[in-house]
C-alpha cells in the first residue's frame, strides 16, 4: 500500500514538473517568436498588407492575436490553448491543430515502427557482440557500427534515393502513399523502406554499442562463474542471467532516447517529404510559422514526458530493484560515442 | 669491486655502485604508439588543403561556369560541376574552411558554456544544484532538432556566427552534466579548500584546480563535438535551414543534392559527403584516443 502511494506520489510530482515545464518553455517559445525579425502579418496576408489602410491592419492583428504588448498576448494564447485552440497557422491559414492533426499519425507509425525496430535489432547485436567480444568479428562490426553512426542520416538518405529509386527503381523516393493508394497497406510499406533503413542504420550502432557495453559489465560478475561451473553453455548464461540482470537498463535507454529518435525521425521525414509533423516543423521554421512551431513542440514535449513515465512503470513491473527508488532521466545519459 | 662469494664482508669505495636514472629516453615512435595515425595523417591532409585553398583549387570556387552545368567528372573538372556550374573540386577545399570553422566554433562554444555551466552548479549548494540541473534536464525532453529548428527560425538570415552560435547554445547539456558530476568529485579536496581559505575566487580556482583536474575526462566529448557542430551544420543547409547557397561549405553545396537526385548527377552528392564523413570519422578516431580505457577484469564468460 506504501509503494502505491509512493508511485501516485511520483506520478504527480512529474506530472507536475512536466506542466511547469512546457509552461515555462511555451513562455520562451512565445518571446522569441514575437521578437523574431520577419512581421507575421506580412507571412500571414503576403503582400496584400502593403495595400491595407491602418485600421484593417489594426483589425488584422487583432484578430491574428497580435496586439497589445507581449504579456498580454501571452495570456491570451494560453487562455486560448487551454480551451483546444492554438492559434491560426500563418503558413497554412488553418487553425494549426487541425494542421498537425492528421500528421501525427504519419510520424507516430514512422517513429514507433522505427524505435521498435532500432532497439531489438541493437540488442540482438549487442547480445552477438558481447558473446564474442573482442575476437575479429566483433571489432570488425564496432569500426563499421562506429563509422555508419557519423554518417549524417541526411546524406545516407539522399545516397539511398540515388541508388534505390532513381537508378534502380525498386523504392518510392518520397511521400507516405501514391496518390489515392492511401489504404493501400502494401504501398505505405513500400514507402517506409527508405525512412525506415535511413533511421535504423544512423541509430543501431549508438544503441547497440551502449547495451554491449553494460553486457560486458555483467559477464564480468562472479555469478557467471556459478552458472558457468553449473554447467550452462555461453548462450544459456547470456541470455538466461546476464540479459535478465540487463533488461531494465535497456529500458532506461529506451526511455532517455525517445527525443533523439525523434530527431532522426524528423530528419528522415524531411530527406523523404513524408507527411509528419517533422517534415512539418522544417516547413513552418522556414516560414516563421510560430503558432505551428510551438505546438509540435508542446506536442512532442507531451510525447517524450509521457513515454518517459510509461518506461518506468515497464521498468518496476520488471525489476523490483527499481521500486522507490529514483530513475533520474540523465544517469544513463551516454556521453557516448556520439553526441 | 673486490671481494669474493665466501667473504661476509666486501670492501666498498667511493664508486661502489653508480646508479642510472630508470628513466628511459622514449623512442618517437614509442610515444606515438596507439594514437590514431592514420586518421591524424588523413585530417592533416584535409585540414590544410583547406588552408591553402588558393594553391590547391584549379577554378573560382565562387565562379559560375554557365556553359559547364552539372558536367560530370572529366579532366577539367576533377569533380564535376553542380547544376549552378560551379566546380565542385575547389569548393570542397574552399568550402572546408567554412565547414571546419563552425566545427571549432561550436566546440568553443559548447566548451565554455558546459565547463562554466557544469563548475558553477558543482559548487553551487544542493539546492542551487538541482535547480540549475533541471534546464538540461528540461531542454534533453525537446528533440535537439526541434530547438535548432526554433532558434535558427527566430534568427533569420544565417551567417558563420549565427549558425555556430544556435548549435553551440544547444548541444552544452551532456558536457555540463559531466563536468559537473567530477566537480562534485573534486570539490571538498584538501587543496580546493585551501585555495577557497587563501580567498581565491570562482574563477581562480575553476582554472587553476578544477579545470586541471576533469579535462581529461572531457576531452572526449570536446573533440567529438567538433565532429558533432560540422554535421549539424550540414544538415540544417540540407534543410534549408542553414548558410545560404552563396557561403560555400561542405552543407550548403549539399543543400543541391536535392536537385541533383532530378537530374540524377550522383557527383554532387557523392563527393562532397565523403570528405564530410572522412573528416567526421577522422575526428570521432582523434577523440576515441582520449578516452580513458576502463580497466578491464577478464571476462568469466
Amino acid at each position: 500500500m506504501n509503494s502505491k502511494s509512493m508511485l501516485i506520489e511520483k506520478i504527480v510530482k512529474r506530472t507536475l514538473w512536466f506542466l511547469l515545464s512546457m509552461l515555462l518553455l511555451s513562455i520562451v517559445v512565445f518571446y522569441f517568436a514575437r521578437l523574431a525579425p520577419g512581421d507575421p502579418l506580412e507571412s500571414y496576408y503576403g503582400d496584400a498588407v502593403e495595400s491595407m489602410t491602418s485600421p484593417e491592419l489594426d483589425a488584422a492583428r487583432e484578430r491574428l492575436g497580435l496586439d497589445g504588448p507581449i504579456a498580454l498576448q501571452y495570456v491570451k494564447w494560453i487562455s486560448n490553448a487551454v480551451q483546444g485552440d492554438f492559434g491560426m497557422s500563418l503558413k497554412y491559414k488553418m487553425p494549426a491543430l487541425a494542421v498537425i492533426a492528421p500528421l501525427i499519425g504519419n510520424t507516430l507509425v514512422l517513429g514507433g515502427t522505427a524505435y521498435i525496430l532500432v532497439f531489438v535489432l541493437a540488442t540482438i547485436l549487442a547480445l552477438f557482440c558481447a558473446m564474442h567480444e573482442d575476437t575479429w568479428i566483433d571489432r570488425i562490426i564496432c569500426k563499421v557500427g562506429t563509422a555508419a553512426y557519423y554518417i549524417p542520416s541526411f546524406w545516407l538518405g539522399v545516397v539511398l534515393v540515388l541508388i534505390f529509386s532513381i537508378n534502380l527503381g525498386w523504392l518510392p523516393s518520397s511521400g507516405a502513399y501514391d496518390i489515392g493508394k492511401s489504404d493501400d497497406l502494401f504501398n505505405r510499406i513500400q514507402h517506409m523502406i527508405l525512412p525506415l533503413t535511413v533511421m535504423i542504420l544512423s541509430h543501431l550502432w549508438y544503441y547497440a554499442y551502449m547495451i554491449r557495453n553494460k553486457l560486458l559489465d555483467e559477464i564480468r560478475k562472479e555469478y557467471v562463474l556459478l552458472a558457468k561451473s553449473k554447467g550452462c553453455t555461453k548462450s544459456e548464461v547470456v541470455l538466461k542471467h546476464c540479459f535478465r540482470n540487463v533488461a531494465p537498463t535497456i529500458v532506461n535507454i529506451m526511455a532517455i532516447s525517445i527525443p533523439h529518435v525523434l530527431s532522426g525521425t524528423f530528419i528522415a521525414e524531411a530527406v523523404f517529404n513524408y507527411p509528419g509533423i517533422g517534415a512539418l516543423s522544417v516547413t513552418s521554421a522556414k516560414y516563421h510559422d510560430y503558432n505551428l512551431l510551438m505546438l509540435i513542440v508542446l506536442i512532442t514535449g507531451v510525447m517524450v514526458v509521457s513515454s518517459s513515465i510509461i518506461a518506468q512503470f515497464i521498468n518496476e513491473a520488471i525489476d523490483p530493484r527499481m521500486k522507490l527508488t529514483e530513475v533520474t532521466a540523465w544517469k544513463e545519459t551516454p556521453q557516448t560515442p556520439l553526441s | 669491486m673486490e671481494g669474493n662469494a665466501t667473504d661476509p664482508f666486501v670492501l666498498v669505495g667511493a664508486n661502489y655502485k653508480t646508479y642510472e636514472s630508470a628513466e628511459k629516453k622514449i623512442s618517437f615512435w614509442q610515444q606515438i604508439k596507439g594514437m590514431p595515425i592514420l586518421s591524424m595523417v588523413i585530417l592533416g591532409i584535409i585540414i590544410l588543403g583547406c588552408i591553402f585553398a588558393e594553391q590547391v583549387y584549379n577554378h573560382d570556387p565562387t565562379g559560375f561556369y554557365l556553359q559547364n552545368l552539372n558536367q560530370p567528372p572529366n579532366s577539367e573538372f576533377y569533380f564535376g560541376t553542380d547544376s549552378l556550374g560551379r566546380d565542385i573540386y575547389s569548393m570542397i577545399w574552399y568550402g572546408g574552411r567554412v565547414s571546419i570553422l563552425i566545427g571549432l566554433l561550436g566546440m568553443a562554444i559548447i566548451t565554455v558554456i558546459g565547463v562554466i555551466y557544469g563548475c558553477v552548479s558543482g559548487t553551487a549548494n544542493s539546492r542551487v544544484d538541482s535547480i540549475m540541473m533541471r534546464i538540461p534536464e528540461l531542454m534533453n525532453s525537446i528533440p535537439n532538432l526541434l530547438l535548432i529548428l526554433l532558434l535558427t527560425s527566430v534568427m533569420g538570415t544565417q551567417n558563420i556566427v549565427k549558425i555556430s552560435f544556435v548549435i553551440g547554445v544547444t548541444g552544452w547539456c551532456g558536457l555540463a552534466r559531466i563536468v559537473r558530476s567530477e566537480v562534485r568529485q573534486i570539490r571538498s579536496s584538501e587543496y580546493v579548500l585551501a585555495a577557497q581559505c587563501m580567498g581565491s575566487g570562482f574563477f581562480h580556482i575553476m582554472i587553476k584546480h578544477l579545470i586541471p583536474n576533469f579535462i581529461s575526462t572531457i576531452m572526449f566529448v570536446v573533440v567529438s563535438s567538433i565532429g558533432l557542430s560540422i554535421s549539424m551544420e550540414s544538415t540544417l543547409s540540407f534543410l534549408g535551414l542553414g548558410l545560404p547557397i552563396d557561403v560555400v561549405s561542405w552543407g550548403s553545396m549539399l543543400s543541391l543534392a536535392n536537385k541533383a537526385l532530378l537530374s540524377n548527377s550522383w557527383w554532387v552528392i557523392i563527393f562532397p559527403g565523403v570528405f564530410l564523413i572522412t573528416t567526421l570519422v577522422c575526428v570521432t578516431n582523434i577523440a576515441y584516443y582520449f578516452r580513458k580505457e576502463t580497466n578491464k577484469r577478464e571476462s568469466y564468460l
